[in-house]
């Protein structure tokens, strides 16, 4: 809270190191390492009960690690009680006071500040400014809407000048119009400013448009982190790639060696250009990821290395494309995404041909893959 | 907006009319069992006791019986028992404030249905035989005398039934659960996130409880220390077992006028003035806590900030 005197490059950094809690038996967070320069923005990605929201609250001292140490601007922070830390919180419903007026919520924390009366009156106006609710200064919380309230939210946290700004789902409870517009919002501000961001989320796409980098969350481990494009292009897992974005699972067995690897899947063989992802045993069982968008579905055969003969299920329009599902006399289901206008009979039933390009197709140890959506 | 304008205002008037119907048994309540009885008591009051075996005529009226009431006797009592009351509710507040908040805050849910009976099936239990429950545990010959003698802090009987302190003691434990309960609503009722957001902001424990918990209490502890002043004030059950001659209470003189001395016209002239008592100690409460609530208001350090309507 209380502005430290540190080196200023430094200010925003938050370390974790080998960061662990237990509820009972159960690991809530297991060993986990986490840097986060200064600056940027990261989320934290996961189903409900990855860990996420345990590690933000733990950055932000309302949870103490049981093994592992905590740092914030290169301090340990893992013994300090929130109010002495440098961090503030968007919480998840907004935890705005209700007995106080908007400019009082958002005047809260310079209080403990020592902030003179007259720069708190101004800086209380510029943070309202800032996220555009300069003319509600007087309102009591119980007259904002969902969206409003996330707004004082964000501007009683940021009139602090935290170092670093932890945001637990703050978007979830707006509807998507305006969860849409406040991404982006959200992310000109981070800029503008240069705080550094914490963003809770269980939403894929929330954290695609927002984040410098997301760091993907299963069962209280890390399993991936790295940029949007990195994270969506080239996941590691097959949970990774299940849970960002959509995908095509196939099951079957390795065979070939570096740069040509192939897969024998009921029906046919997926090839790949591609290294498979762990330590690929050939003979063993894998498990095949295709993206719906690297799939072309033609009525007449391409003669391409990936092409299977299906029937097609359904065609339904997502906008700006087609979704459409075909099965394979085997039974596979195969989602594919196209651009409108394609040359295509749109009846169910008829035979098509999907197919894609081989360095399209990951290939990744067996896991019990958890599909998005 | 609009459709709330143009609603057909026939409907309208007819729903009004049905909920002035569902009232009718409550302004009947209201009406035979506070407003004629307390008109009485008015009228008695200005009345006064003819001859030896009857109670009271308003042949004459006069406010001689308040005079009469106001006898160095009846103040002294009534002294007496304001201080009881005051010095007890805020007992009361002092430690059900604690209690309530370890309830509705510290225990899991599951522990606070329990703990929640505990306090209330003393509650429960006749408000008499739990008054006499003290009297004998603190008579000169009872237990407590006897463990304290044995243990050496005491040497000699105890010396505490029949004094002031016997009934404070008897009030506080027989008024607790009225304060403990409203508290404990307040108390729950507050999102508990409000406290991180306070610790987050910068607030320690100490200055969040000031600034947060307190002011969203507020309306529990104005409720609790009615609900145990107002019947306080007018107890007589407390007094009359504990207090003896020197803890007397105001409602024990009451209730002596018109149970032993058959004199109902002062009875109700000091039932009149206790009444005022009260009322004029309530509407002190009021200002008091409005006074609280501007005071906290500036201890929010920016009590003027919106109405200096300097942020647009």
């Amino acid at each position: 809270m209380t502005t430290h005197l540190v080196d200023e490059a430094r200010a925003g950094e938050v370390t974790l190191r080998g960061v662990s809690r237990v509820y009972g038996k159960n690991y809530a967070v297991r060993d986990l390492d986490l840097h986060v320069e200064a600056g940027e923005f990261i989320s934290l990605l996961g189903p409900s009960g990855c860990g996420k929201t345990t590690t933000l609250r733990m950055i932000g001292g309302f949870e103490y690690p049981d093994t592992g140490s905590i740092s914030i601007a290169a301090k340990p922070v893992e013994a300090l009680p929130p109010y002495k830390r440098p961090v503030n919180t968007v919480f998840q419903a907004y935890a705005l006071f209700p007995h106080l007026s908007v400019a009082q919520n958002v005047a809260y924390g310079l209080r403990y500040q020592k902030t003179p009366k007259n720069e708190v009156r101004e800086r209380v106006s510029e943070a309202l400014q800032m996220v555009r609710m300069g003319s509600f200064a007087e309102r009591m919380p119980a007259q904002l809407s969902g969206g409003q309230q996330q707004r004082i939210a964000l501007a009683r946290a940021l009139v602090n000048r935290p170092a670093v700004l932890l945001l637990d789902e703050p978007m979830s409870a707006l509807d998507r119009k305006l969860r849409e517009e406040m991404q982006i919002e959200l992310k000109l501000l981070q800029q503008q400013l240069g705080t550094t961001f914490v963003f809770v989320t269980h939403d894929q796409e929330e954290a695609m448009t927002m984040s410098d980098r997301i760091a993907v969350m299963n069962q209280g481990r890390l399993e991936q982190i790295g940029p949007p494009d990195a994270v969506y292009d080239a996941p590691t897992s097959a949970y990774v790639a299940g849970f960002i974005g959509q995908q095509n699972f196939f099951t079957g067995e390795l065979s070939g060696g570096p740069g040509a690897w192939s897969v024998t899947i009921p029906g046919g063989t997926v090839v790949s250009t591609r290294e498979p992802a762990g330590s690929p045993v050939v003979g063993g069982v894998t498990e095949v990821a295709v993206r719906p968008e690297h799939v072309t579905v033609s009525a007449t055969p391409t003669g391409g290395p990936n092409e299977v003969r299906s029937t097609l299920m359904s065609v339904s329009q997502l906008g700006s494309a087609l979704q459409i599902v075909t099965i394979t006399p085997e039974g596979l289901k195969i989602m594919a995404r196209s651009p409108r206008g394609i040359d295509l009979p749109m009846t169910p039933g008829v035979d098509v041909y999907c197919s894609w390009p081989s360095d399209a197709v990951h290939i990744f140890p067996t896991t019990t893959a958890t599909e998005s959506e | 907006m609009t459709a709330v304008a143009t609603a057909p205002p026939r409907a309208r008037r007819r729903f009004t009319g049905s909920v002035g119907l569902l009232a009718l048994p409550i302004a009947a309540w209201l009406v035979f069992f506070f407003i004629v009885p307390f008109g009485l008591i008015l009228w008695y009051s200005f009345g006064e006791k003819p001859s030896l075996y009857v109670t009271h005529s308003n042949d004459v009226l006069s406010l001689a019986r308040y005079v009469e009431a106001l006898d160095p006797a009846f103040l002294t009592t009534f002294w007496r028992t304001t201080q009881i009351a005051i010095v007890g509710t805020a007992l009361c507040l002092l430690i059900g404030f604690p209690i309530a908040y370890w309830m509705a805050v510290k225990l899991s849910p599951r522990a606070r249905g329990i703990v929640l009976a505990l306090v209330l099936v003393p509650y429960w239990t006749n408000f008499l035989v739990r008054t006499i429950g003290w009297q004998i545990t603190l008579s000169p010959e009872g237990f407590l005398s006897d463990f304290l003698n044995g243990i050496g802090v005491l040497n000699g009987p105890l010396q505490v039934l029949y004094t002031q302190q016997a009934v404070q003691l008897g009030v506080v434990y027989n008024y607790l659960p009225l304060m403990i309960l409203p508290l404990y609503v307040a108390l729950e009722r507050m999102d508990h996130r409000l406290l991180e957001a306070s610790r987050d902001l910068g607030g320690n424990w100490w200055s969040s409880f000031w600034r947060v918990t307190i002011p969203l209490a507020l309306p529990g502890i104005m409720s609790g220390l009615l609900l145990v002043f107002v019947p306080l004030m007018g107890d007589y059950i407390t007094p009359s077992v504990l207090g003896g001659a020197s803890g007397s209470m105001v409602g024990q003189m009451v209730a002596g006028q018109f149970q032993r001395a058959q004199n109902w016209a002062l009875g109700s002239a000091m039932a009149i003035c206790l009444m005022l008592a009260i009322l004029l100690v309530v509407i002190l409460f009021g200002v008091l806590f409005k006074l609280i609530g501007v005071a906290l208001a500036r201890f929010r350090h920016l009590g003027d900030l919106d109405r200096a309507g300097a942020i647009s």
